[in-house]
């Protein structure tokens, strides 16, 4: 019996070791994207983000501790002649908005992609939410991070990852699930 | 720290049976797991196995193994349907059972334990220290063979939150001794 009163202290050691972890959750959040066209001749898109918006990221931002799931989705046409891999770049809320691609890699951070999508209408795909999960890269999901902790605005550009491209994209939504704890 | 606190427990509680075992046994245990405040996962069923290691006539260690195939989740976003594949978990650890919970008659006993459990999908790959709690229900059908009917919650910690489950589940235990 002797390491029994080892053991009992010891699990409610451990539970004690977990903090707070029972009030928490994981909420979706997404964001409709108006419908573009993207290409190399004309001004980058860009869609400003508000995740003030949302009613649940209002009632739980003090408790946001991470991004648990996040996703673009959407139709996307690629209306070129050779494939291409659609990104999304991601950038602080600002009075700037990049207008050209080289800008937009210069000046802001990736944040998904890229997408290859082969020409043409019939090969248009709606992204698939798990394959979409798998692109986003370290960097860009920390920005993303760090602006839903901070003022919850952030700008999203639309590019190609090649020197000439025509993209449409119809439904685009980012899908963000944050991760709240007390 | 809270990591080799959590490993030190599963060592001790280990330890502990190993040392004062009085009866061993063995079950298998099959039900239903759901997600707590998760809007991107799904239920699903489980199942698993279980070593009951009686210490003391109201002190029972389990070692346990556990494994979850949770469903998917469907969202209509933008105007399109989309799926987001759910969880497969995996879970080994050990539960410290406070009450008699086996032998003749029925039984209730709650419990607590603590684990190492695996959620993968697609893009997502968590391996951390979870925590289980919950009560269970035992009924004594013959000498060495029991039957059990548990609820419990699930939190698996990751960094300074936790995804949580909700389990259901129903099995049987067979005591090889004494």
């Amino acid at each position: 019996m002797k390491t029994m009163r080892i053991a009992i202290p010891a699990v409610i050691l451990a539970f004690a070791a977990a903090g707070c972890i029972l009030v928490s959750g994981q909420f979706l959040l997404d964001f409709s994207l108006d419908d573009f066209t993207t290409t190399t001749e004309t001004a980058v898109t860009n869609a400003e983000i508000d995740l003030t918006t949302e009613s649940d990221y209002q009632d739980h931002k003090d408790d946001l501790k991470a991004i648990a799931d996040i996703a673009v989705l959407g139709k996307i046409t690629n209306n070129g002649s050779e494939a291409v891999g659609a990104e999304v770049w991601i950038a602080p809320n600002s009075s700037t908005v990049y207008t050209t691609a080289d800008d937009v890699k210069a000046y802001t951070t990736k944040l998904w992609g890229p997408f290859t999508v082969q020409p043409g209408a019939a090969n248009a795909v709606t992204v698939d939410w798990n394959k979409s999960s798998t692109l986003f890269s370290t960097a860009g999901k920390q920005m993303l991070l760090d602006e839903a902790k901070g003022d919850g605005m952030f700008t999203l550009y639309a590019i190609g990852d090649k020197t000439t491209y025509n993209i449409t994209v119809e439904n685009g939504v980012l899908a963000i699930v944050l991760d709240f704890a007390k | 720290m809270k990591k080799s606190v959590m490993a030190a427990a599963l060592g001790v509680l280990l330890a502990a049976g190993a040392a004062n075992a009085t009866g061993i046994g063995a079950g298998v245990y099959a039900g239903y797991s759901f997600p707590v405040l998760q809007e991107d996962a799904g239920s699903g069923s489980m199942y698993g196995f279980r070593a009951p290691i009686s210490v003391a006539p109201t002190i029972t260690i389990e070692p346990f193994y556990a494994s979850s195939a949770l469903g998917d989740v469907e969202e209509v976003l933008g105007g399109i349907s989309y799926t987001r594949e759910g969880f497969d978990q995996t879970a080994y650890g050990a539960s410290l059972l406070f009450g008699n919970t086996s032998g003749p008659g029925f039984h209730v006993y709650p419990f607590a334990g603590i684990g190492k459990y695996k959620l993968e999908r697609t893009g997502t790959d968590i391996d951390e220290v979870g925590y289980n709690f919950g009560l269970g229900f035992g009924f004594g059908v013959a000498p060495k063979i029991s039957l059990h009917v548990r609820g419990e919650v699930e939190m698996i910690k990751i960094e300074d939150s936790s995804r949580k489950f909700g389990n259901v589940t129903g099995g049987v235990s067979y005591s090889f001794m004494p």
